[in-house]
């Protein structure tokens, strides 16, 4: 970048102030459902996201173009970054048309890059104003993150740009699925454009694939047999998103929620659609406990992403070392690393370097695991 | 400093040792699939000849190598003893790191050490065809060599997988006249039934012995012979081990480990044993015996001490020994010769007491330590045999850290040379490392009511 060399970085900045909260609330996304939302006790997550970015740029060189309040500037007061011009006043309750003509304010001052902080629906509106004018880079805050614009953690994204003489460039697809689809347990994902993205190997992720052939169907059958060949009836499995655990729970005779979270026990289901608070209510006292996860396509997110109704509050009362991490020989070729980002470094780090996923009938494979953090 | 030590001709050893004899205890017997009482010797006659059957219970601590043997071994023995100098100066490590080097036998690894004997005592009895089977085709190999010694015919049956994708061991076999025929085949019905089935089946070691067992077990002329796990396939190795000793010995040495990989076990019996003895008997209690598997089938680690089959099928006796369990499928690991879920009764017997003790370790590390090997000794190893190469090298740098001179010898089982395919995957970065869920199953198998 000709801009880093010479002067400042002029980057657009944004933050969807909405993002992310469907997801501990057991909501799968959060498009049109923000009152429902606010209802179930969800708490705004993406300023605190952008903030850990922000944090970690201050006294870097980059001039910020942003938006008023919680669409950027308070973030970047919060965060000690004074290099800032607030180019768009967005209305106290923001929407997806402020994202938009914010992008278009950006451009008509001249950026060299467009930072934002959301999920899938906020790369789509930025996406959709800027085209491939400028290179776009994501702070993951979304329920969904399909994408392949987004650090992998807030952390990774503030690396990428202190380190943007190193990177390259590379196209990477801006993905978003239909929420009111994805509710009904329907995974389509649609791609909406290539967008220009800066990349470290390791700090980007990438977009999620979906694996659908008939070998992947024996692997999970396999994988699916041998989980539930040694479930105990004195435990209770949280089984999360997708569609290896779908036929695990197909294999204990019940349908899954695909993208939500269930419970069984014993044979039977607990719960359905769990959220956080569902979960915590079952494991009071010294009850056996385990959580069953598969990583997400290729971006190879075990925990934080698409489950974040298991919560580290969660985590903490089943333990780390009770979760079991399932998935295809097939994906975990295109998954070279696997990250866990819960949102609480410490814990993060309790599940060591390297994890052991099940990917057949007692057999695994031995992966690295990441938090870059 | 030497490089290699080797021994004359005349210094090959004229008998091979046998452990059984410096046991604590008697070994567990085999049991017969049907009834579940020890074997009997005329049990085992239809498929062995009467002299190895001796050999798998005898009670004599040494038996002599015949000079019709002994002739054709000398073709590649005594094997070199290479002190790994390099590979020392590369780790930084005060430890001495001697290795036997097997590789230099026509079939490229220690399997010949058996396969020659067992061809000549059935040939002894009149048998004129041997049948066995292979999975990557060393064993195959090394006893197509064995048989064309003596004139005899030879039928392998290879797993249909390896026979079209690893094409070079069974040009090796047909070169010494073996015949080499893809399992399942249409021969036995063992494999006519497998293929009505399952047409497109890619084969499996466990449907390859079946179709062996099957073909020699009707053919009065032909009898059937096992490259590892049995007792006496373990005796006939113990050259290895003999060798290595006098060789050290030359100078003045004794070593303080002594690792080899194991699948069923052969090699690291061959190389072991001996001071397994020296061990058992008083002579050198404190030598540290080391067996290395891979995490994706650690039998000796993570296995259950317990009598299980042979075979997929349980069609073979049942031995007394660590297994994973007969129906346990190891993934496909590149070191295709340690995908066994079970190891030698004898090595079984050994760890259990405490005579040997067993690690593991994934596929990439093993790459690893095989890849250094290359670039200081220059000898690119069986993947088989880089699982002790990477034990080796975690022991010396125990040694820099501590500051040890140990002596550490390892056998160094085979070349890889048909085996490229397996460095290809790791230079690219696409090997997994295979791990099997023990503690998983333990925990599983913790909870079920006993049924006794």
């Amino acid at each position: 970048m000709a801009a880093v060399a010479s002067g400042p970085l002029i980057a657009g900045f944004l933050i969807n102030p909405i993002a992310g909260m469907g997801g501990r609330v057991g909501l799968k996304g959060t498009d049109g459902q923000f009152e429902e939302a606010v209802r179930r006790g969800a708490v705004p997550v993406s300023q605190d996201r952008a903030i850990r970015t922000l944090t970690l740029l201050r006294g870097a060189n980059i001039r910020f173009l942003t938006c008023s309040g919680a669409m950027g500037e308070d973030a970047l007061i919060e965060s000690g970054n004074k290099d800032y011009l607030v180019v768009y006043h967005s209305a106290e309750k923001s929407s997806a048309q402020d994202t938009i003509a914010a992008c278009q304010a950006f451009l008509s001052r001249g950026i060299s890059l467009l930072l934002f902080c959301g999920g899938d629906g906020t790369a789509r509106d930025v996406y959709g104003s800027v085209d491939n004018r400028v290179p776009l880079l994501g702070i993951p805050a979304g329920v969904k993150m399909h994408s392949g614009v987004f650090g992998v953690n807030p952390a990774a994204t503030a690396e990428i740009l202190l380190r943007l003489s190193e990177t390259s460039f590379r196209e990477s697809e801006i993905v978003d699925i239909d929420e009111e689809e994805y509710r009904r347990g329907v995974l389509a994902p649609r791609i909406f454009g290539i967008a220009r993205v800066p990349y470290l190997p390791g700090h980007v992720q990438d977009r999620k694939w979906v694996y659908e052939e008939a070998s992947e169907d024996r692997a999970k059958a396999a994988i699916a047999q041998f989980i539930t060949a040694i479930m105990r009836d004195d435990t209770v499995y949280i089984l999360g998103a997708g569609s290896t655990t779908a036929e695990i729970a197909a294999h204990l005779g019940f349908e899954k929620t695909l993208l939500g979270i269930d419970v069984v026990m014993g044979g039977r289901v607990l719960l359905r659609d769990a959220d956080e608070r569902g979960l915590l209510s079952l494991l009071v006292g010294e009850r056996r406990a385990k959580i069953i996860v598969s990583p997400i396509g290729a971006q190879g997110f075990v925990l934080g992403r698409g489950t974040q109704a298991i919560s580290p509050r969660v985590l903490r009362a089943v333990g780390p070392e009770n979760v079991i991490v399932v998935a295809t020989p097939h994906k975990l070729r295109e998954t070279p690393v696997l990250y866990i980002d819960t949102g609480d470094t410490a814990l993060d780090r309790e599940f060591g370097t390297t994890i052991l996923v099940i990917s057949g009938h007692g057999m695994g494979q031995r992966k690295k695991l990441l938090h870059p953090e | 400093m030497k490089t290699k030590i080797t021994l004359d001709e005349g210094e090959m050893p004229k008998r091979w040792y046998n452990i059984l004899t410096d046991l604590p205890a008697p070994l567990d017997p085999p049991l017969h699939p049907a009834t579940k009482k020890p074997v009997t010797p005329d049990d085992l006659h239809a498929i062995f000849p009467m002299e190895l059957i001796k050999q798998e219970m005898s009670p004599k601590r040494f038996i002599d190598i015949p000079d019709e043997v002994a002739e054709i071994l000398r073709l590649w023995r005594p094997s070199p003893l290479y002190r790994a100098a390099r590979l020392e100066k590369a780790l930084k490590t005060p430890a001495r790191i001697y290795y036997k080097y097997e590789g230099v036998s026509p079939p490229g690894s220690h399997k010949p050490n058996t396969s020659v004997p067992q061809a000549y005592y059935n040939m002894k009895e009149g048998i004129e065809r041997i049948a066995t089977e292979t999975g990557a085709g060393q064993w195959g190999s090394a006893l197509a060599f064995a048989t064309q010694q003596f004139d005899m015919a030879c039928t392998i049956y290879m797993v249909r997988s390896s026979y079209a994708q690893k094409p070079y061991r069974k040009i090796m076999m047909q070169v010494w006249g073996a015949e080499c025929i893809p399992s399942p085949s249409t021969r036995t019905n063992a494999g006519r039934s497998i293929l009505e089935k399952y047409p497109d089946t890619s084969g499996s070691l466990g449907i390859a012995i079946s179709e062996a067992v099957e073909d020699a077990a009707t053919h009065d002329n032909t009898n059937y012979s096992l490259g590892s796990v049995l007792n006496h396939v373990c005796l006939h190795q113990t050259v290895i081990g003999l060798e290595a000793r006098e060789q050290l010995a030359k100078e003045s040495l004794y070593p303080d480990m002594v690792i080899g990989c194991v699948g069923g076990g052969s090699n690291f019996a061959g190389i072991s044993f001996p001071f397994a003895g020296d061990k058992l008997t008083g002579k050198h209690k404190e030598v540290d015996l080391v067996a290395v598997e891979p995490s994706a089938c650690p039998t000796l680690t993570k296995g259950i001490y317990t009598y299980d089959y042979g075979d997929v099928a349980g069609l073979t006796p049942l031995l007394k020994m660590y297994t994973l369990g007969h129906d346990f499928i190891p993934p496909s690991i590149h070191a295709g010769g340690l995908r066994y879920h079970g190891a030698s009764p004898l090595v079984s017997r050994l760890v259990h007491d405490g005579i040997i003790r067993a690690v593991s370790y994934h596929q990439n590390e093993v790459f690893e330590a095989a890849q250094l090997f290359a670039r200081t000794e220059g000898i690119i190893i069986a993947p088989e045999t880089a699982h002790a190469a990477k034990a080796v090298v975690d022991e010396a740098i125990k040694c820099r850290e501590s500051g040890e001179e140990k002596v550490i010898l390892f056998n160094n089982s085979g070349h890889g040379h048909f085996d490229l395919s397996a460095y290809e995957a790791f230079l690219q970065g696409r090997l997994e490392d295979y791990e099997y869920p023990a503690d998983l199953i333990r925990e599983a198998l913790a909870h079920i009511p006993s049924s006794t």
